[in-house]
């Protein structure tokens, strides 16, 4: 059951991100750095404010909505400068990015050596409260149906409006769209905006769920991979079963076996599924 | 451009040579040690990042690969480090060929974050092994001979230098190499085995990074997973080659000895912002993509070629003007 709750969250990170590769045709490293900024601001919001953090996740969507907005435009222009190669630049800007971005979390928030991220030393780190004074179970409960919300909303968008037929037709092919009148700079910005506030979404969940830490990132920008070569890259209907599968297989490690071997294991599978189906469980990536 | 670079490549080495003769601080020797196997660090990166248009983000983990390599053969089976050295290089290459065999099939954005995950992974099984003593790491015999080291380091970073000048610029499989990172489909159409050569280059980039893991083993004589397995490893060996510039062997060497400078520097004299140093390295990565995309080196060269293109523009237009003035 855990599992199926834990691959929720992972369905609303990887839908995300690999819409941001749909468009972009990079992948963001930073993926796990907006999850931890996000789980951060849910954290320290909820403090300052009071207010539950399920109330705090509209606020958090926008505001680094805004700041993926912002972004997006410089790692537009990597990606559309005619020198060396624009591709691999644009994945080491956000290689950069999240170097950078972890430092930042690590000088602001604290820091404990490199331990494992499992452990966290700091028990206030931990959201206790909740308005709701729900159980535990009960906030997984939430976040299930938070994902289930998120993943419906982003396929309405995709699929029933304007917004998500311009997006389409950019993933499809870039120069075609802009002679039908997509602007690509603008729809990638926003794309990008909208993923970068989901993730946020998702960390503050996260962090009500499981812990916050600076280091947490990482282990997110993985499992966001993982799931998007599992389903087989840029094909969106298959990460919700991809990211149930990974959800599973990391809660039965957790429960019956060594909790340091998940990753391991994880990998083990990947790495089988790649060399027998390079395009994914489905065999219909690109 | 080849015998240029041995009237460059010879002089250098002959004072690199001399070096320890005139160096008797000890501290020193070390700093130079380190550099010079930051250099071959970042060498290895760059033929398969500069050169193939791949990124591997598990370069950190051959390089502790071929260090656990070595510093098991030699602790639990006692070998002697003649005979474990070699075997550290041959475990990476061995590594780089299983761990290469399903990723290099991925697109070049794909392959760097699985290899990232796969150093993940690596990181995670040294700290859970017995064998290699978990996060309490591994104690190797001291051997107290900063020359012996130096001199070792030297002789592998410029062999590596020199294989990898005569691979990459002097036969064709340089241009294969750039050939597919240019156009994988291309190449394939004229008749190159992409997943081939990709094999190819990937070994010949871990074989290195493995070797100088063993030797940097056994120089510091301790190592745990989150010194040669950790990120920092491969971040900066990324750092020096997208700053000193891809695609060439002169940027890396560049690259790697100002980082290095500013790394040793930093960590002289504010030891205490060791975080900072993180937020520079990602500041430095994202500015130089953003500004300098070819890296210092490609664009100092780049700045050259340009004026000698001028020069000879206005040359040939010259001679056009007078040809046409004697007509």
């Amino acid at each position: 059951m855990d599992g199926i709750l834990l691959g929720g969250i992972y369905i609303t990170i990887a839908i995300a991100f690999s819409l941001t590769y749909g468009v972009m045709h990079i992948i963001d490293f930073a993926v796990g750095e907006w999850i931890m900024f996000g789980a951060f601001a849910g954290y320290y919001l909820n403090k300052v404010t009071g207010i539950d953090p399920f109330l705090l996740l509209p606020v958090v969507f926008i505001l680094f909505a805004m700041i993926g907005y912002l972004i997006q435009p410089v790692i537009h222009r990597v990606l559309s400068g005619n020198k060396g190669n624009p591709l691999l630049m644009g994945l080491v800007f956000t290689f950069g990015l999240a170097i950078m971005f972890q430092g930042i979390a690590l000088t602001v928030f604290g820091f404990y050596s490199n331990s494992t991220p499992s452990v966290f030393s700091e028990g206030s780190f931990f959201f206790e409260k909740f308005g709701f004074s729900l159980t535990i179970s009960s906030i997984r409960l939430a976040g299930l149906i938070y994902a289930l919300a998120i993943t419906a909303a982003l396929h309405y968008l995709l699929k029933k409006t304007n917004f998500g037929l311009g997006v389409r037709a950019l993933a499809l092919n870039r120069d075609s769209a802009g002679l039908m009148g997509v602007n690509g700079k603008q729809t990638a910005s926003l794309v990008y905006g909208l993923y970068v506030g989901v993730s946020a979404m998702t960390g503050v969940l996260i962090g009500c769920i499981l812990s916050v830490s600076a280091q947490m990132g990482t282990e997110y920008t993985i499992f966001a991979f993982f799931v998007v070569v599992l389903a087989g890259m840029g094909y969106l209907a298959g990460v919700p079963w991809a990211a149930l599968l990974l959800g599973m297989v990391q809660s039965i490690f957790l429960i019956y076996f060594n909790p340091g071997h998940t990753l391991l294991a994880v990998f083990a599978i990947l790495y089988i599924i790649l060399l027998i189906s390079p395009r994914g469980l489905f065999g219909r990536g690109v | 451009m080849k015998d240029k670079s041995i009237r460059w490549g010879l002089p250098i080495l002959l004072v690199l040579i001399a070096l320890p003769a005139v160096v008797q601080d000890t501290f020193f020797l070390r700093v130079i040690t380190e550099a010079i196997m930051w250099i071959g660090l970042a060498l290895a990166f760059d033929v398969l990042a500069g050169y193939t248009g791949y990124l591997n983000f598990g370069h950190g983990a051959f390089f502790g690969l071929g260090a656990y390599t070595t510093a098991i053969l030699m602790m639990q089976a006692h070998w002697p480090f003649a005979l474990a050295l070699p075997m550290g290089g041959i475990l990476a290459g061995v590594g780089a060929l299983v761990a290469g065999l399903p990723t290099l099939r991925l697109k070049g954005a794909y392959f760097a974050i699985a290899t990232w995950a796969l150093s993940r992974a690596v990181q995670q099984m040294a700290l859970i092994m017995d064998i290699t003593g978990g996060p309490d790491g591994m104690r190797l015999p001291s051997f107290l001979n900063p020359q012996f080291f130096y001199y070792l380091m030297l002789a592998i970073v410029a062999v590596t230098f020199a294989l990898l000048w005569y691979l990459l610029e002097c036969s064709p499989f340089g241009l294969k190499l750039k050939a597919i990172r240019e156009d994988d489909q291309g190449a394939m159409a004229l008749g190159l085995n992409p997943t081939k050569l990709k094999m190819q280059a990937f070994i010949l980039s871990a074989v290195p990074t493995g070797v100088l893991g063993g030797v940097y083993a056994y120089w510091i004589t301790f190592i745990d997973p989150a010194s040669t397995l950790g990120d920092l490893v491969s971040d900066q060996a990324l750092v020096m080659v997208v700053f000193g510039g891809m695609g060439t062997l002169i940027g890396p060497v560049i690259g790697a000895l100002l980082i290095f400078a500013f790394k040793t520097l930093f960590w002289a004299y504010l030891s205490d912002f060791q975080l900072l140093y993180l937020i520079i390295l990602g500041a430095v990565i994202a500015l130089s993509v953003v500004f300098i995309p070819n890296g210092l080196w490609g664009t100092l060269r780049g700045a050259r070629s340009n004026r000698k293109d001028e020069a000879k523009k206005a040359g040939s237009s010259a001679a056009k003007l007078s040809q046409s003035e004697g007509e």
